[in-house]
């Protein structure tokens, strides 16, 4: 706990803006579900037979998971891609059903002949509406945009795999730097707000049950308010920067790095404006977001381009793989730019101690030691086709017992500490250095490449074209020894990936 | 003058016995017609088809000269005022506010409203100081009536509706309320119909009566002369209705 309020007295700043990012999105997205549902739910108490349809679709709606959700949004033009106004959108779709089924319960339920007095005096359906059916479902409105809000901050967290900011930064952040401090710093005060909004807003239903004089007028007026609010908002959230280039990375420390470095040099080069979208939520999502141009460059390996986005098979020939996928990127108008000069392979290590004393430099220096030693690997490597199965085949691997399976972060940890032998780790993990391990060569290249580099947008590329040769001057200059000094700053020594970028930049 | 005209009407929903069949009866201004018989009647009905919550399906609606069929709805139920039983009143509106809503769908001013609240409360018997800024469910049973009769005249419309206006009060405070209704009809000089399933009610405060049976109007005349008809659906329902104080009261 002490922990979690040094970080957030270290970030004060970024903890605030990434509060307000928050509360901006639940107070948008609520208001607009307000603004769209109560009259749908008008509409639907008015027609019996469309309710029970409507509420069975937004039932629907509401069982999709957030994050699935936020994949079925991204190749939509308009309404999907990534940042705040794809996050908009699917917040204010699972904040209609709350509000369209308050607003129908709320108007359904007033007493038949509460209405009928109201139409056998000479009211207009319009009258009755404002008049008499609306100000008395008002308790019963209030309560479902309070539910709304309440899993708007919830489902907000979420939003941050696409790039729309928010607490769920740090709780991203933190599941991929396996640190639970920095989950916390955005859990607490996500749960803190949910709290606060839920309170806030049961009072508002007290206060409007409780009979005050001309609560109808203001609750036209704050509804209009919140309306007007929320087109003005999210105009300002959706517009994108104009002229502003996009720069991209996925949700783990090394491409929160690299996304800062690509940044920082086309700032610094070019002059041109950089916006920044770091931590989108994968491989895909950011590959979905280049195609539709959300973003404009990210850094991408070779070998899971080639695998996990042209669906190919895996190869160990490194030319080869950078010429096919730089031909398939090209074919979808995107450019793969020089590589940053380090390969982000699987890494065979063992401990710097054995390595040193036995004098292991390869993979096949240790096969004849391996009936004595004990391995221990991630799953996914388990699994993978180009992981132990192959691996073993490769290099005649045979070890004392069958591998443990353990977690990757853990992985590193019980090798130092002599629960295993070997394991396969990822070549720039900054533990790696930390922990004072060995990365054994793969010298009989049976891991295919993963060289990191840029792929961006043709059609920035050609409007911008120092953009293009900033990226390029960055061709090679990344060495993995660098990438793991840089990942160790971040996830050892807690620093700031913007400021190692920049002093990476500035040697 | 007829301000009311039923001539030979017959309602009902479709795939369901007629409500009303081949009815024909008239109010004239200043006249209570009490409508009485059991639940099921057609007594509500006939009330909906003055103010055109319903058109009929057969014959005509004449209200204050004019066919309902060619009546503007809203401003047909603007001019007849309504009482209904026990739940008319708004309950986010206050008394005055009750009682303001047709004046102000009108469009009146608001220190025209006032007056006309303040006189209007006071004609009905609750102290406006007192009762003006009362919500509904602070009020008694009888006072909600009162009001409910206040809210009705607001706009001194030439037609009163009342559906068992007393009907869910206790005899003492019923009997009050009657007497109290009597002395303001006399003074305004409303054409009202009166729905109710009591005769003495019907005897106290109807001019004229109608007796209502499966959607027919079976007897109708001065109240006075019910008691003496010797129509056998008339006596066996008087009778079945009342049978103690038919015998016992006699209308003053």
């Amino acid at each position: 706990m002490t922990s979690v309020l040094r970080f957030w007295i270290a970030h004060r700043q970024e903890v605030a803006t990434l509060l307000g990012e928050h509360v901006l999105l639940v107070a948008l997205s609520t208001a607009a579900a307000v603004a769209i549902g109560v009259p749908l739910g008008i509409f639907a108490s008015r027609r019996p037979r469309l309710a029970s349809p409507f509420l069975i679709a937004s039932n629907v709606v509401q069982t999709v998971p957030s994050l699935a959700m936020f994949g079925f949004l991204l190749p939509i033009p308009l309404v999907g891609g990534v940042g705040a106004r794809a996050a908009l959108v699917v917040l204010v779709l699972y904040g209609l059903l709350p509000i369209v089924r308050s607003t129908i319960v709320g108007i359904t339920g007033i007493d038949k002949s509460i209405r009928e007095a109201g139409t056998a005096m000479g009211m207009t359906p319009r009258e009755l509406l404002r008049q008499i059916e609306l100000p008395l479902a008002l308790p019963s409105i209030i309560a479902g945009i309070r539910v709304a809000a309440v899993v708007g901050v919830g489902s907000a967290t979420i939003a941050a795999a696409i790039g729309a900011g928010g607490l769920g930064q740090y709780i991203y952040r933190g599941l991929s730097m396996v640190d639970s401090t920095v989950i916390l710093a955005g859990a607490i005060p996500a749960a803190f707000l949910a709290l606060v909004v839920d309170g806030g807003l049961l009072w508002l239903e007290r206060q409007l049950s409780s009979r005050r004089r001309g609560r109808s007028r203001r609750a036209v007026a704050a509804a209009a308010s919140l309306a007007a609010l929320a087109l003005a908002g999210s105009a300002a959230l959706s517009a994108r920067s104009s002229g502003a280039i996009v720069v991209g990375s996925k949700n783990f420390t090394e491409q929160l790095i690299l996304g800062e470095l690509l940044a920082q040099t086309i700032e610094r080069d070019t002059g041109l404006q950089v916006e920044r979208r770091l931590n989108l939520g994968g491989t895909l999502i950011c590959d979905r977001a280049l195609a539709t141009g959300d973003i404009d460059v990210y850094v991408e390996y070779t070998g899971t381009a080639l695998t996990a986005v042209f669906h190919k098979p895996p190869s160990s020939d490194r030319a080869a793989v950078t010429e096919t996928v730089r031909t398939l990127y090209a074919d979808s108008g995107r450019t793969l730019l020089p590589g940053l000069g380090y390969d982000n392979t699987f890494a065979i290590l063992v401990r710097g101690t054995d390595a040193r004393a036995r004098g292991l430099r390869t993979i096949d220096d240790v096969a004849p030691l391996a009936p004595q030693w004990r391995a221990g690997f991630g799953y996914e490597f388990l699994e993978r086709p180009d992981g132990y199965p192959g691996l073993a085949k490769a290099y005649g691997l045979t070890f004392r017992d069958p591998p443990h399976v353990m977690d990757l972060t853990l992985s590193y940890r019980a090798l130092a500490s002599g629960q295993v032998d070997l394991i396969a780790g990822d070549a720039t993990a900054g533990l790696i250095r930390g922990l004072d391990l060995f990365q054994l060569e793969d010298n009989r290249r049976f891991f295919p490449p993963y060289d990191a580099a840029p792929v961006a947008r043709s059609s920035t590329l050609l409007r911008y074209p120092q953009m293009k040769r900033a990226l390029e001057r960055l061709a090679g200059r990344i060495t993995a020894a660098d990438m793991r000094e840089m990942n160790y700053a971040a996830d050892a020594l807690k620093e700031n990936p913007a400021d190692i970028a920049r002093r990476f930049l500035e040697k | 003058m007829d301000v009311v005209e039923f001539h030979r009407v017959s309602f009902g929903h479709p795939g369901r016995p007629r409500i009303l069949d081949d009815l024909t009866l008239n109010v004239r201004a200043g006249e209570v017609l009490a409508l009485v018989g059991s639940s099921g009647a057609g007594k509500t009905t006939v009330l909906k088809l003055v103010n055109r919550l319903f058109l009929p399906d057969a014959g005509d609606v004449i209200v204050q000269g004019k066919n309902t069929r060619e009546w503007d709805p809203i401003r047909l139920r603007r001019s007849a005022g309504y009482v209904i039983q026990e739940v008319g009143l708004f309950p986010h509106l206050t008394i005055a506010e009750n009682v303001a809503v047709v004046p102000r769908l009108e469009g009146w001013s608001g220190d025209r409203i006032a007056v006309r609240v303040r006189e209007l409360l006071e004609l009905i018997g609750l102290e406006p100081a007192i009762y003006a800024g009362r919500w509904p469910d602070e009020l008694s049973g009888g006072q909600r009536q009162r009001a409910g009769v206040a809210r009705a005249l607001a706009a001194d419309p030439p037609v009163l509706l009342m559906d068992e206006p007393f009907g869910a009060l206790d005899p003492i405070t019923r009997r009050q309320l009657q007497n109290h209704f009597r002395g303001i009809q006399t003074r305004l000089g409303k054409a009202v119909i009166l729905v109710t399933h009591d005769m003495a009610e019907a005897m106290a405060l109807g001019d004229r009566i109608g007796v209502m049976q499966d959607g027919r109007l079976v007897w109708s005349g001065p109240s006075r002369e019910i008691l003496e008809s010797d129509h056998p659906l008339v006596r066996q329902f008087v009778e079945s209705v009342t049978p103690l104080r038919t015998s016992t009261e006699m209308p003053e």
